[in-house]
C-alpha cells in the first residue's frame, strides 16, 4: 500500500469523509488500481464480517429475557436497614435518644457544679483549718519552704490554670494546720483529672520516700534531735492530707495498687505527724520498725518510678 | 413499571442477537459464553441503569459493558481456551465432512480465526463498525477513545485482515460469494 489515499479509502467505505474529501478520493480512485483493489477488498471483508451469523436459538433468548425480568431491580448491594417501621416511630426514637443524651450531659455538668458548690460551702463553714487542693499542691511542690503561721490566703487559681493540668498553680501560703486539727475535717476531694492525679501521686510517693528515709536516719539523744524531728513531723503533716485525698482518688478510679500503698503509708504518716516535740526513743523506733516491716520505702520508689514513666 | 418492562423487552429483542454475535466474534467463537455475557450485560442494564438513561444511549452502554465482560473473560480463561482451541483444531471433523455442507461453517470459522489475529481494540472497533454500523463517534463513545484513534484502528484492522486473507487465499475464493 504505497498510495497516500489508502487510509482515506477506509474512511470512504465507512462514509466518514467530508463531502470535499469524498469527492477528492472518488476522483482519485479511477486512476489508482491499488486503491480500487483496496476498496473492493474492504467491502468484501465487510460482507463476511457483517454476514457472520450467530447460532442463537429462540428459546435461549426467551429464557434469558425471562431470567432478567424475573430478577429484582436495584437490589444487588446489601445495605443496612433501619427497622423503625414508620416515620413516626423513627422520629419518636430520635427524640428519646436526644433526650437521653441531653440528660446525661446535664447530669455531668450538674455534678461538677454541685462539687464546686460543696467545696465553697465547706470553705465558708470551716475557713481556717481546711486547706484547699491548690494549697496542698503548692505545698507539695515546695516542701522545704518553712511554713509560716496565719497568712492571708491568696485567691483561687483562675479557670485557665485549671484547664492546663501541667501548669504549676500560683504559690499559696496558708496557715499550717495544728497537730490533730487537720484530721477533724476531711477535705472534700475535687475532681482530679487522671494526669493530675498521676502526677500528684508520683510526687507524693517521692516525697514520702524522702521523708521516711530522713526519718530513719534521725539520730536520737543528740543535740539537734528535736529540731530534726520537728522538721520531719511538719513534712508528715503536709503529706497526710494529700495522702488521704490521693487515696480517695485512687479508690474512685479503681487503682487498687496505688490505693493499697497509700493506705499502708497513711498510718505511718499520721504517727510521724503526731509525734511530740521531744519524741520518746521507743515511739520513733516503733515507727521505724513498722516502716521496715511493711517494706514501704522500696514500694514507694517502685511506684513513683512507674508513674513517672507512664507520664513520660 | 409494566411500560418499562415492555420497553426493555423491545430493546432486548432488538439487540440481544446482535450483542451475542458481537461477543461471539470478539471471543473467537464460544457461542454459549457469548450468550451468557450478553445476558449478563442486559441483566446489569436492567438492575442498575435502566430507567435512568435515555433508551438511545442504552445500546452504547450495553456494548461497553459487554466488551468489558469479554475482556475479563479473556484474562480469566486465556490459557484454558487456548489449550481448548488446540484440542478442537486437532479433533475438528471438518476434513471428514462434505465441503458444500460445511461451507458456511468453514467461512464462519475463518472469519473468527482472522478476527482473533487482531489486537482487541482494533477487533472491537471493526466489529462495531461492520456489524453494528456504529459511526466513528459512536464507537469512540463505546470504547472511550477519540474518533481519530477509531479511524486509525479500523484502517489498521482492515489492512491486516486483508493481508492475512490474501495469504490464505480466502478472499479471492469468497469474493464471489460476497459480491453476489
Amino acid at each position: 500500500m504505497n498510495c497516500s489515499f489508502t487510509e482515506k479509502v477506509s474512511s470512504l467505505v465507512d462514509g466518514e469523509l467530508s463531502a470535499v474529501e469524498a469527492r477528492e478520493v472518488e476522483r482519485h480512485l479511477p486512476g489508482c488500481n491499488e486503491c480500487q483493489q483496496l476498496r473492493a477488498d474492504f467491502l468484501n471483508l465487510r460482507t463476511h464480517i457483517a454476514g457472520f451469523e450467530t447460532s442463537l436459538k429462540p428459546e435461549v433468548q426467551k429464557r434469558a429475557l425471562e431470567k432478567i425480568l424475573g430478577t429484582d431491580r436495584r437490589v444487588p448491594v446489601p445495605r443496612l436497614r433501619w427497622s423503625f417501621g414508620s416515620p413516626a416511630v423513627a422520629f419518636a426514637t430520635l427524640v428519646i435518644a436526644a433526650a437521653i443524651i441531653g440528660l446525661l450531659f446535664y447530669q455531668s455538668f450538674n455534678k461538677n457544679d454541685r462539687n464546686q458548690e460543696q467545696v465553697a460551702q465547706q470553705q465558708q463553714q470551716n475557713p481556717a483549718p481546711v486547706p484547699s487542693r491548690s494549697t496542698e499542691q503548692s505545698k507539695q511542690q515546695q516542701p522545704q519552704a518553712t511554713p509560716e503561721p496565719a497568712r492571708e490566703q491568696q485567691p483561687a487559681p483562675n479557670k485557665g490554670a485549671e484547664e492546663t493540668p501541667r501548669r504549676q498553680p500560683p504559690r499559696k501560703i496558708v496557715r499550717e494546720p495544728k497537730p490533730g486539727e487537720q484530721f477533724a475535717v476531711a477535705p472534700d476531694p475535687t475532681p482530679i483529672r487522671p494526669a493530675d492525679a498521676q502526677t500528684l501521686t508520683a510526687m507524693h510517693f517521692e516525697k514520702s520516700e524522702t521523708l521516711l528515709l530522713a526519718f530513719r536516719n534521725v539520730r536520737l539523744n543528740e543535740p539537734g534531735t528535736a529540731k530534726e524531728v520537728d522538721h520531719e513531723r511538719k513534712r508528715a503533716q503536709q503529706l497526710v492530707l494529700q495522702n488521704m485525698m490521693l487515696r480517695r482518688e485512687a479508690d474512685a478510679a479503681g487503682d487498687v495498687q496505688v490505693s493499697s500503698l497509700l493506705e499502708s503509708l497513711e498510718p505511718i504518716l499520721i504517727d510521724i505527724a503526731n509525734l511530740p516535740d521531744r519524741p520518746d526513743e521507743n515511739a520513733v523506733r516503733t515507727i521505724r520498725q513498722r516502716v521496715e516491716r511493711k517494706n514501704i520505702v522500696p514500694l514507694l520508689r517502685v511506684n513513683s518510678t512507674a508513674l513517672a514513666r507512664a507520664l513520660d | 413499571m409494566a411500560s418499562e418492562d415492555e420497553e426493555f423487552t423491545m430493546l432486548f429483542q432488538d439487540f440481544y442477537p446482535s450483542l451475542c454475535r458481537f461477543l461471539e466474534c470478539l471471543l473467537g467463537g464460544r457461542a454459549p459464553l457469548a450468550q451468557d455475557l450478553a445476558q449478563e450485560s442486559f441483566l446489569q442494564l436492567h438492575r442498575t441503569a435502566w430507567g435512568t438513561m435515555p433508551v438511545g444511549e442504552a445500546r452504547f452502554w450495553l456494548y461497553r459493558v459487554a466488551r468489558n465482560l469479554a475482556i475479563n473473560e479473556f484474562r480469566k480463561s486465556h490459557t484454558r481456551y487456548r489449550l481448548f482451541d488446540r484440542v478442537v483444531e486437532v479433533m475438528s471433523p471438518r476434513a471428514r465432512n462434505p465441503e458444500q455442507e460445511y461451507e458456511t461453517q468453514e467461512r464462519k470459522t475463518l472469519v473468527l480465526e482472522m478476527l482473533q489475529t487482531l489486537p482487541e481494540d482494533q477487533r472491537t472497533a471493526l466489529l462495531l463498525r461492520e456489524q453494528e454500523q456504529l459511526s466513528y463517534r459512536e464507537i469512540g463513545l463505546v470504547l472511550n477513545v477519540s474518533e481519530s484513534k477509531v479511524k486509525v484502528d479500523i484502517f489498521r484492522a482492515r489492512a491486516s485482515l486483508r493481508e492475512r486473507w490474501n495469504k490464505v487465499s480466502g478472499l479471492s475464493r469468497y469474493a464471489g460469494v460476497g459480491n453476489s
